[in-house]
């Protein structure tokens, strides 16, 4: 059980939750499962990517969520002191560069907490981010003692008008440039053809309905290289060109 | 004696427990494709605490399982068509069983085919090899033979296929049955003449969940099994009938999270019970049910845990 050290609103509908006693040895991009204690409804864990970890007294990590269903919203509305079920850290994260790489970040709303130990980690680079509008960007706000950031607004209400993608192009113009994205799929299936087109290294980190998230159920399927992969276990980061994007939902 | 009561029961309680020919340290069992070849667990508890694992449904040659998604979230429940993705028989007989035979726990191998000759066929492979207790034949699979429907919805070929897995086999069996039948009792006595040692219930119950903005199914499929526990209060109904009818032992399953759940089944008419769609939430659920059964026949002053099973009261 970890008890909730901080739970506050980020960005709109968007939240950061401290959580104390960390979990051991996460690397970038890896994710827990969290669950409320005491009801059966709902009665899955859910998955969040690890966006910071604690130091001092006890150790701890934060998430950042946003509240889109019942499990998030209940979430939101815990307490400092209220305790949560965490398991994890789980999955494979994100490989660093390599030496003379270029660094590009590329994010779709709340999936910039993904990237956020990354970030931390490598300490250079670009992020594009992308959101609805100035609020949302506040979501990107850690990222700026860390690397370059550039963002994107639907209505055009922050930096440049328009989605993500149509900038990325641009961005990773050079050789010798990694890119690393999460966001909404459809964002991500168009980040890896670009990378692709480019012939540059893309990691994408994916999401899917999770029921165990350690490998054992089966449930988060993902086609890659002609097979089924599990997200929670093979995954959430996937080399973009192993992922049959054709094959994927919605 | 009254006192006794009130204290409880001191010194050891025997959870162990025979099931169809086979001796198992206790009641729980896990429930196949929800603890996947057993090993992933080993980091949570010790696996040697547990009765037995049975683990994902192995057929001939390995299957892909169906596209995403997958799995949903319903009340109290999950329905899945993860449509028996797995490695095979003969990998998991190379690759896998040797890691969990050095965890020291009975291994059940939970099988399927898509035909009579395929159940026998990975029955005959999986006879004699070392670290294997016992076969559970699943027959909520679809007869290709018969234009889909289920082996287990229909008495006849359900015999059929327990009969053939016999005469494959000299390992225990135990005969999974899906609910999604009118009368429980008719597939009991259709198993039971097929010669099965032992059966257990119940598997998935077919359900949907549509979404309304798409007005599609939340899954890949029309179709998935219900699980969790929104089924438990039909599970503990349907092992009440089985047990009412069965000659062999019945082992319960559905919706089992705490030992509490596991309690009832067993007073219900189970022998021993397996933990299902509670190992996602928990995976150390299977122990803590241990455990909590040790607790409470402690508590009961119950020294078998074999004098729970039909303890019903009519
Ligand atoms: C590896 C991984 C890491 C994630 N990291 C983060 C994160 O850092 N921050 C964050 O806000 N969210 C993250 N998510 C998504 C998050 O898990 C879901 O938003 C959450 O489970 C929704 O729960 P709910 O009960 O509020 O919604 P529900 O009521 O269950 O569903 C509401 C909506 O959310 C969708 N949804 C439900 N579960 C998932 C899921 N597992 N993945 C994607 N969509 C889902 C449903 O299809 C539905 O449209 C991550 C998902 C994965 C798989
Ligand atoms: C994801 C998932 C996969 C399953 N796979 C199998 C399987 O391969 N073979 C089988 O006999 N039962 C399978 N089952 C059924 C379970 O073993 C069990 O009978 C059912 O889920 C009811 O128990 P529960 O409510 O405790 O989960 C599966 C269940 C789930 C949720
Ligand atoms: S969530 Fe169970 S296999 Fe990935």
């Amino acid at each position: 059980m970890a008890r909730i050290v901080h739970n506050y609103p980020v960005a709109p509908g968007c939240y950061r939750m401290g959580l104390s006693p960390g979990v051991d040895r996460v690397e970038p991009g890896q994710f827990v499962m969290i669950r409320i204690p005491g009801g059966l409804d709902p009665l899955l864990r859910r998955p969040f990517s690890v966006y910071n970890v604690l130091r001092g007294r006890g150790g701890g990590i934060e998430i950042v969520y946003k509240v889109v269903g019942r499990g998030t919203g209940m979430m939101a509305s815990l307490g400092v002191g209220d305790e949560v079920d965490v398991l994890g850290p789980l999955g494979r994260g994100f490989p660093m560069p390599g030496k003379k790489e270029r660094v590009v970040m590329v994010a779709g709303g709340v999936g910039v907490a993904s990237l956020h130990l990354l970030a931390k980690r490598i300490g250079y680079g670009t992020l594009l981010f992308g959101g609805r509008n100035r609020r949302d960007a506040r979501l990107a706000g850690d990222f700026r003692d860390l690397m370059e950031v550039k963002i994107v607004t639907e209505d055009g209400s922050m930096g440049r008008k328009g989605f993500v993608t149509e900038f990325v192009e641009e961005e990773i113009g050079e050789e010798g440039t990694v890119v690393y994205a999460c966001g909404p799929s459809a964002m991500l299936e168009k980040v890896s053809c670009i990378a692709m087109d480019r012939g540059v290294r893309c990691y994408v980190s994916l999401e899917g309905m999770m029921a165990c998230g350690m490998g054992v159920c089966l449930g988060c399927a993902v086609k890659a290289d002609g097979a089924y992969r599990m997200v929670c276990s093979d995954g959430p980061v996937f080399r973009c060109d192993e992922i049959d994007w054709q094959g994927m939902d919605g | 004696m009254a006192s006794k009561k009130r204290d409880g029961m001191r010194g050891a309680v025997d959870l162990s427990v025979d099931i169809g020919g086979m001796r198992l340290k206790n009641p729980v069992m896990t429930a196949s494709g929800t603890f996947g070849y057993g090993i992933e667990f080993a980091d949570y508890m010790d696996l040697k605490g547990l009765g037995a694992v049975v683990v994902k449904g192995l057929s001939l040659k390995p299957r892909a399982g169906n596209p995403p998604p997958r799995i949903v979230e319903t009340p109290c429940g999950m329905l899945n068509s993860i449509g028996l993705q797995n490695i095979g028989v003969e990998a998991f007989v190379r690759d896998k069983l040797p890691l969990l035979r050095g965890l020291r726990v009975s291994v059940i191998a939970n099988i399927f085919g898509e035909d009579v000759d395929e159940y026998s066929e990975v029955a005959r492979i999986l006879d004699g090899v070392r670290g294997i207790s016992g076969v559970e034949i699943n027959i909520s699979c679809p007869n290709v033979k018969k234009g889909g429907i289920a082996f287990g919805t229909d008495p006849s070929e359900a015999r059929r296929v327990v009969s053939a897995v016999r005469k494959a086999t000299t390992l225990p069996i135990i005969t999974k049955l899906s609910p999604n039948v009118g009368d429980i009792g008719t597939m009991v006595r259709a198993v039971e003449d097929g010669g099965t040692d032992a059966i257990s219930l119940i598997n998935t119950i077919t359900a949907m969940a549509i979404d309304i903005e798409r007005k599609t199914s939340k899954l890949s499929q029309p179709t998935g099994g219900l699980s969790g526990p929104a089924i438990k209060p039909i599970a503990v109904r349907m092992v009440w009938e089985a047990y009412r009818t069965a000659r062999v032992p019945v082992i319960g399953i559905g919706g089992i999270m705490t030992a509490d759940d596991a309690i009832e089944f067993m007073i219900a008419g189970a022998a021993a019970i397996q933990v299902g769609t509670a190992n996602f939430v928990n995976p150390r659920t299977a122990m803590d049910v241990v455990e909590g059964i040790e607790r409470y026949m402690k508590r009961h002053g119950i020294r078998k845990v074999g004098e729970l099973t039909g303890s019903l009261k009519v």
